[in-house]
């Protein structure tokens, strides 16, 4: 029992699954219970992919892709925090703005891509714009909730202890709402990746969507397997980082400081 | 450094239609160190905030230093029931806000004052709630202020945490001579540590007394003499009015 336990707890526990996995797909493709027409095996995406290095578009397409998504994430972040912020601080900006926000947040982002198209074309705006947009709400909406959340205690003892303006934002406000606000950028990292997909699957000519559209067109499907797992595993790494910055910056936070 | 005198002339405070002062007529000396008491929701806490500056006063005036008060006094500092330490700043960091300088040699000192020398790069929520509030009061005392409120602070510690606290602050308070005024449920921690006593009854002041015991004060006859006096003011009007309800069923 206690030996089960221990290796449990190790962590290449959590491969163990996945490999299996793996392993088993690669077998029903080698054996022919899969044809290749309609899931090539790992090994096939891997030679895929190896082609596709060779020749350069890989690196070239996921970094086409990964520059699109930050600095969609940039701009719309900073529209997002800018906002919540504003309206967190100040009830009169709230009055003004915030149910023409919510009313703009209640249309999918995605629904406007016939539009986006209409004025951008397939260029790089339109892609910036969804993913700018996408991003722009969960932002907002947890930037604005962490600062109405912060403890109005310690509000009280910062304006006793003198503590205002920038004094007051950096020590008391800031600090206070961070950890919503990185709930708002964990969520806003998924939604970049899914807009991204979107816009350039449909609305592209460059960029890992781009790849699997033109792949699909040529039947080359250890390409398209291979862009979906491209996805995913970017969607993994900045999830990854987001949990860095949230260990980084909340560690005197219990709940983020409570490693082994 | 010295206390400052506090002038408080017919202060109401309601909440809208909730009369919660009905007037406040009450001076303190430099350096006094005046206690309040009274039942739960008398508005003990609103006239601490109302001196703080975290209240709009309905009617009346304040003083600080014969100043009429217009907002916070820098020269106030204040120990709420629970430490309000910022979560995100070390003990020492915590110590150290509202203070003008960055060298932390002010807040160390506090720290040494409360005995907490040992934990000035800890979070706050790795703390005891009695060593948080040891904290608090390193924190209101790096200020140097010249003015303490302090509003139930010792409320939620066991006993024995209490009486050292209890000790620490009337070391202190001897110490630096600062005016403090403290509002507690406790009528023995406010006979210890008082030059002064009121009870405030239904939005008014209803019972005054120095307490003239020598300090370091114990519990002889003299200090039982005085909680029974206070003890008896707030418990006798309460009696009262339960006649009262007996009569009219
Ligand atoms: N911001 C507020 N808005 C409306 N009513 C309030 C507000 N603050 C206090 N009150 C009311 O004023 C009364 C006095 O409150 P206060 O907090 O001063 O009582 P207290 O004497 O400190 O009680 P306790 O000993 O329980 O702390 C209570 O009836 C309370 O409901
Ligand atoms: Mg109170």
């Amino acid at each position: 029992m206690q030996s089960i336990k221990t290796l449990i707890n190790k962590s290449f526990v959590v491969w163990v699954v996945p490999v299996i996995f793996l392993v088993g797909w690669q077998l029903s493709g080698s054996f022919g219970f899969l044809s290749a027409e309609t899931l090539p095996t790992p090994w096939q995406v891997v030679k895929g992919a190896e082609r596709l290095i060779v020749d350069g578009s890989l690196i070239h397409y996921i970094w086409i892709s990964t520059k699109r998504a930050f600095i969609g994430f940039f701009i719309g972040g900073l529209i997002g925090f800018l906002l919540g912020f504003m309206n967190g601080l100040s009830r009169i900006s709230e009055k003004l703005l915030d149910t023409s926000i919510q009313m703009v947040r209640t249309i999918p982002h995605l629904a406007l891509i016939p539009l986006v198209i209409l004025w951008f074309g397939i260029g790089e705006e339109s892609k910036l714009f969804l993913v700018a947009l996408g991003v722009a709400f969960p932002i907002y909406l947890n930037t604005f909730n962490g600062i109405r959340n912060i403890d109005p205690g310690l509000l009280e003892m910062g304006k006793v202890y003198g503590l205002k303006g920038k004094v007051l934002f950096w020590q008391v406000i800031l600090p206070g709402a961070l950890p919503s606000i990185l709930v708002g950028v964990r969520y806003a990292l998924g939604v970049m990746w899914m807009s991204l997909i979107v816009a350039e699957t449909i609305a592209s000519d460059s960029g890992i969507g781009y790849m699997a559209t033109s792949a699909r067109e040529f039947m080359q499907m250890d390409i398209v397997i291979l862009s979906i797992l491209l996805y995913a595993f970017l969607g993994k790494l900045s999830d990854f980082l987001a949990g860095l910055l949230e260990k980084r910056w909340l560690k005197w936070h219990p709940n983020f400081s409570r490693s082994k | 450094m010295k206390g400052i005198p506090v002038q408080i002339d017919q202060v109401k405070k309601s909440f809208q239609s909730l009369e919660v002062l009905k007037r406040i007529d009450l001076s303190l000396r430099s350096g006094e160190f005046l206690a309040v008491v009274g039942r739960s929701g008398c508005g003990k806490s609103t006239l601490l905030r109302l001196i703080a500056g975290l209240e709009q006063m309905s009617a009346g005036e304040i003083y600080i230093n014969q100043e009429p008060i217009t907002g916070t006094h820098p020269d106030l500092r204040m120990m709420f029931q629970d430490a309000r330490l910022l979560p995100w700043k070390t003990v020492i960091k915590n110590v150290q806000i509202g203070l003008r300088t960055k060298e932390t040699t002010i807040a160390e000192k506090a720290l040494e004052m409360v005995g907490l020398t040992d934990k000035f790069d800890q979070w706050p929520s790795s703390l005891s709630g009695g060593q948080r509030q040891r904290v608090a009061l390193a924190r209101a005392l790096a200020g140097q202020p010249k003015l303490l409120l302090l509003d139930e602070p010792l409320g939620a510690l066991d006993a024995l945490t209490r009486i050292e606290m209890q000790q620490l602050i009337e070391d202190l308070w001897s110490k630096q001579q600062f005016t403090a005024i403290l509002v507690t449920h406790d009528v023995s921690e406010a006979v210890m540590l008082a030059d002064r006593v009121i009870v405030i009854e239904a939005g008014k002041i209803t019972f005054d007394q120095k307490i003239e015991l020598a300090r370091p004060r114990e519990r002889n006859n003299d200090f039982v003499y005085y909680e029974q006096m206070i003890l008896d003011q707030l418990i006798k009007k309460s009696r009262r009015t339960h006649y009262e309800i007996e009569f009219t069923v």
